[in-house]
């Protein structure tokens, strides 16, 4: 046995992307425990939502959340105020609020896609995933007036509609990005020095991730068949769209870069038929009613199950909102899954967990 | 949402005989204030049952332990630590200092404090 030793990681690190903290018990260079800290940047949002704001602002303070996920917690804090108010929402707004989640779970994926290339040590990949994400920005700026925190679903229903040469634009920027996505999965999926560096790393099983209730492509990759699309079919009508559930087996750092690189398709898929077959009609369901009572409600977000929970009390201001975000559920998974790989592996696993701590801590 | 009550002197008994990690997904804690007492809840998700969400609930003083799950739900020490920093609840085995700093001000979502 060698000696023991504790290596710190975070919270700002060269290959940390967000405000995490991990200690590492290493044994020569094997890791054998991790303790992890999500790292105070606690900033209090839902105390916000309890007190400052009424009800209908409240879905354009959780888009604050978090920059690349913020139409997750707009929509997700729509829907559940949506119950708490006990209406339904046009058909087009359900359609247009599933057409942003892809675009947005589409830029999403490629950025974590690109930051595994980067912490894997391959700068150039790094660039040309980062370089072809760019079409996604520009057509959410496009769709929403925004790159990020786009305030697109509001409560009742959607923000704007979707022009018809904008529906246009996005089909053929589609079209050319798709040779594009076919070299990105050519290189992920083959290249011999990647390889060594993703394949059979940092490995989380299938009875792990159901141990610990990992979601999203985390638990995906480990042939854990867990999306929320697949059973949210009274909110939004995913199945209508083309929702197809992705999963694989092995459970390391290329299986979870090839999710995402095949959900990515997916997306695609949806975005097509959505645009395809937009239905007419309004984009808001109006109310005069103040939200009452209990609801929850979840939504998969790019990193997974997005989950929220409303208390209202019949007047503006609600009396209690709670959100848990995709990586608090993974936290558990990603202290296990770094247990018997080498330190030098730990930057492109904990890219490949894709953490946001801006929607953990909130 | 599917709410079933329960106690504190119950609460691992009935989450022991209700969880099994291949039927159900453990997603959160919560709680909500509710005059002198506090709600606090265990939300669970069904793999079977789309749309089905199983909240149990038990109501506490302000200074009483929480029994911890950890040892039933493995994943659920992150959701009893953000309990005890955000909320001020005292769960068992479970120190502050994961979601804020330890010498912060525990409790910063209650209302009434």
């Amino acid at each position: 046995m060698g000696r023991q030793y504790e290596i710190p990681v975070g919270a700002q690190h060269i290959s940390l992307l967000e405000p995490l903290h991990f200690k590492f018990t290493t044994e020569n260079e094997k890791i054998i425990s991790t303790d992890a800290n999500v790292y105070y940047v606690h900033r209090g949002i839902e105390q916000a939502c309890v007190s400052k704001f009424k009800f209908r602002q409240v879905s354009f303070v959780v888009g604050r959340v978090c920059g690349l996920c913020s139409i997750s917690h707009t929509t997700a804090y729509s829907q559940v105020a949506e119950k708490l108010l006990k209406i339904d929402i046009p058909k087009k707004a359900k359609y247009l609020r599933m057409l942003v989640i892809e675009l947005d779970r589409i830029h999403s994926h490629l950025l974590c896609l690109s930051h595994v290339a980067e912490n894997s040590g391959f700068e150039a990949l790094f660039m040309k995933t980062m370089q072809y994400r760019e079409f996604s920005m520009e057509l959410l700026e496009a769709v929403c007036g925004n790159r990020i925190q786009y305030d697109f679903s509001i409560v009742g229903g959607v923000a704007r509609d979707l022009k018809p040469e904008i529906g246009q634009l996005i089909l053929q920027r589609l079209k050319t990005f798709m040779p594009q996505l076919e070299e990105l999965v050519n290189i992920y999926q083959h290249n011999w020095t990647l390889s060594l560096k993703n394949k059979g790393v940092g490995v989380l099983t299938r009875e792990q991730a159901m141990q610990l209730n990992v979601v999203g492509p985390f638990a995906r990759a480990a042939g854990l068949a867990v999306d929320v699309r697949d059973e949210t079919e009274d909110l939004l009508p995913w199945k209508e769209v083309g929702f197809e559930m992705i999963t694989d087996t092995a459970g390391d750092v290329h299986a979870r870069n090839m999710i995402r690189l095949r959900e990515i398709y997916v997306s695609i898929r949806i975005i097509q038929n959505i645009i395809n077959g937009l239905p007419e009609g309004d984009l808001v369901t109006e109310t005069k009613a103040f939200p009452d009572g209990e609801a929850t409600v979840r939504l998969e977000a790019p990193r997974g199950e997005l989950f929220y929970y409303a208390k209202g009390n019949k007047t503006q201001v609600l009396e209690r909102l709670k959100i848990k975000a995709p990586t608090f559920s993974n936290v558990a998974g990603m202290v296990k899954a770094f247990e018997g790989n080498e330190y030098g592996s730990a930057p492109a696993i904990i890219a490949s967990y894709d953490p946001c701590l801006s929607c953990t801590a909130r | 949402m599917k709410k079933i009550e329960t106690t504190l002197a119950d609460l691992r008994k009935d989450l022991a005989a209700f969880y099994k990690p291949e039927l159900h997904h453990f997603m959160v804690m919560n709680a909500v204030e509710t005059g002198e007492k506090m709600e606090v809840q265990w939300f669970f998700a069904d793999y079977a049952h789309p749309c089905e969400t199983t909240c149990f609930y038990a109501m506490i003083g302000r200074e009483e332990e929480v029994p911890s799950i950890k040892d039933i739900v493995l994943s659920a020490w992150v959701a009893e630590a953000e309990l005890v920093d955000l909320m001020n609840i005292n769960v068992e085995n479970t120190a502050k200092g994961f979601v804020l700093e330890p010498d912060f001000e525990s409790g910063p979502l209650l209302k009434n404090k």
